[in-house]
């Protein structure tokens, strides 16, 4: 009887040890590059939704909150010792890659992601949609659509035209691109592209977009030409780019949170980068009306926001 | 004297701004909360609403973000007619919620619609769906009553083994397998008609796992029988589809007529 009362308090022991250490094997900590930014607050507040919902712990760190981040930063790792680091910003990913470069770390909402080092026990969710997915997007919204026109600069957006081309090649989209060395060469490449495309496509580049004036050219002549402007952002909409698609901020915490506890479990290869799974569309109505564009009725249900000429 | 004025206007601004959202609010209203999508384009769904019911009664269109508000709105009769979808409508019947089917909405002449489950073509069964993220769009509440329809008594034990990705849209949720943010999508049979539009190849790559039962499209639903005024308010609504501006209302809403339910 003694013999079957020490084993039942052993498993007993055992669960309870267990447990704990289970939980405190899952434990997350969360490190936000700017609370304020209303961007990275969305996303750290999804990504916690989802964590509370799977019984998931978690530690915040804000690094606008402290005079000594990178100090205290590595004191709380030490201390709370997470599975997994989420860092949100690539100001946060920096840090903790220097501080605990061998500790499971996962990012999202970090600028050309492709430029950070991205080891083997690292995961992230990009900042943007991929090419391919905007081309899907784009060709359902517009089926018209054949060619479409884009600027670029070479040194900075050799690697990503080469994607689009590719993308849009097995979409049957046909790309034709103009590389420019600097916003001087971009009124005379306008003039070149506009009358082959069927749309200009604004991409994040920052030699083409680098002041006020060359966006204005860059609208100014398509309205002349009678052209429509897709742009990756919606802060074009207002100049009058008539689409605009972007990732969704609230779905990139969601996803972040379900590749966290994949990869702190182990289920997902290290390295592991996904592109945003949710869709932010804005479409400019008055623009679209005013050139007379053909677009997809039926696409409207998939609209996120649509502006008109009084807005 | 100088101070007379700025004080007239503030107090001229706080007189007409109360009298017309007092006035606004005995307005007869269309509230509108959808389980099935989390798309969120309120502003743009109530400024096209109401700019056309100016001409068509002024009547106004009150969106909800929140469940609960819906609801309460619900509970306080405070509404004419509630738009919402079939599940949802089901959900509230359940809680003897007394809220009746007047119209139901239509799309391509059909009034209603199957959920499919999709995968790539190398998930050949759902028991292959554990430890994988299935996408999809709609309140949590809703995708996972559906998700559970689908797998059956058999395979329910899965659903805890099974993390759901909630997406913004049907297309979103059906991209997201393609590529390569989920193994599974959760969407209405039309979210794979359009994904066949957008990325023909991904579509050919997809096959379906499961279907949820038939069910109606948006609905437009009472708390009793319709008197005058709610007859007048269903009227507005059945005659939307034509017109092309009421057309491209009912568009944002997903279906492009109402029909009345026999």
């Amino acid at each position: 009887m003694k013999i079957i009362n020490f084993c039942k308090a052993l498993i007993l022991l055992v669960a309870f040890f267990g447990s704990a250490g289970f939980a405190q094997s899952n434990k997350v900590l969360i490190v936000n590059s700017e609370k304020a930014v209303y961007r990275y607050e969305t996303i750290a507040t999804e990504f916690k939704k989802v964590l509370q919902q799977n019984a998931y712990q978690w530690a915040e760190f804000n690094l606008d909150g402290h005079a000594n981040a990178e100090a205290e930063l590595k004191q709380l790792i030490e201390q709370e010792n997470p599975a997994l680091i989420y860092c949100i910003g690539t100001q946060a990913y920096s840090l903790v890659h220097n501080v605990a470069p061998n500790k499971k770390m996962l990012f999202s909402a970090a600028i050309n992601w492709r430029r950070l080092d991205v080891g083997a026990g690292t995961y992230g969710v990009a900042n943007e949609l991929s090419s391919a997915q905007e081309l899907s997007l784009l060709r359902y919204f517009f089926p018209t659509i054949k060619t479409i026109g884009l600027l670029y600069n070479d040194s900075f957006s050799r690697e990503y035209v080469e994607t689009i081309k590719k993308d849009a090649l097995a979409s049957g989209i046909n790309i034709i691109n103009k590389p420019i060395n600097d916003t001087q060469e971009i009124s005379g490449a306008l003039n070149e592209l506009l009358p082959k495309i069927d749309i200009f496509w604004i991409i994040s580049d920052p030699v083409v977009l680098s002041n006020k004036e060359s966006v204005r050219q860059i609208f100014q002549a398509a309205q002349q030409q009678k052209k429509p402007v897709y742009a990756y952002s919606d802060v074009y909409i207002e100049q009058g780019a008539v689409l605009s698609i972007s990732a969704d901020i609230a779905t990139i915490g969601r996803q972040s949170a379900g590749l966290a506890m994949m990869a702190e479990q182990d289920k997902v290869p290290g390295g592991t980068v996904q592109s945003p799974a949710g869709s932010m569309v804005t479409l400019n109505k008055c623009a679209l009306d005013a050139l007379k564009l053909k677009f997809n009725q039926d696409a409207l249900d998939s609209v996120n926001k649509i502006v008109g000429c009084d807005q | 004297m100088k101070r007379f004025w700025p004080a007239f206007f503030i107090f001229s601004v706080f007189v007409t701004g109360g009298y017309w959202s007092a006035h606004s609010e005995v307005r007869p209203t269309y509230y509108f909360y959808n389980t099935e999508t989390n798309i969120n384009n309120f502003a743009t769904l109530k400024m096209g609403f109401d700019i056309y019911l100016v001409n068509h009664g002024g009547y106004l269109l009150q969106p909800f973000d929140l469940r609960e508000n819906f609801e309460k709105v619900i509970h306080e009769k405070k509404g004419d007619v509630y738009l919402l979808s079939s599940w949802h409508l089901k959900e509230l019947q359940q809680k003897k919620v007394p809220l009746e089917i007047a119209l139901v909405g239509t799309s391509k002449g059909n009034t209603t619609q199957r959920k499919v489950l999709s995968a790539k073509k190398d998930i050949v069964n759902v028991a292959m769906l554990k430890n994988t993220v299935v996408a999809a769009a709609g309140s949590e509440e809703y995708v996972h009553s559906i998700l559970k329809q689908i797998l059956g008594k058999g395979q329910e034990a899965l659903l805890k083994d099974i993390k759901i990705l909630i997406v913004p849209k049907d297309i979103d949720a059906v991209m997201a397998v393609g590529f390569g943010m989920a193994t599974a999508a959760i969407s209405a049979e039309s979210g794979l008609d359009k994904l066949a539009m957008m990325s023909p190849n991904q579509f050919k790559e997809l096959h379906s796992l499961g279907f949820s039962e038939k069910d109606y499209l948006l609905i437009a639903a009472t708390l009793k029988k319709p008197d005058q005024q709610e007859t007048q308010l269903l009227e507005v609504l059945r005659k939307m589809s034509e017109t092309d501006a009421g057309v491209a209302n009912l568009k944002m809403l997903g279906i492009d007529g109402w029909r009345a339910v026999q």
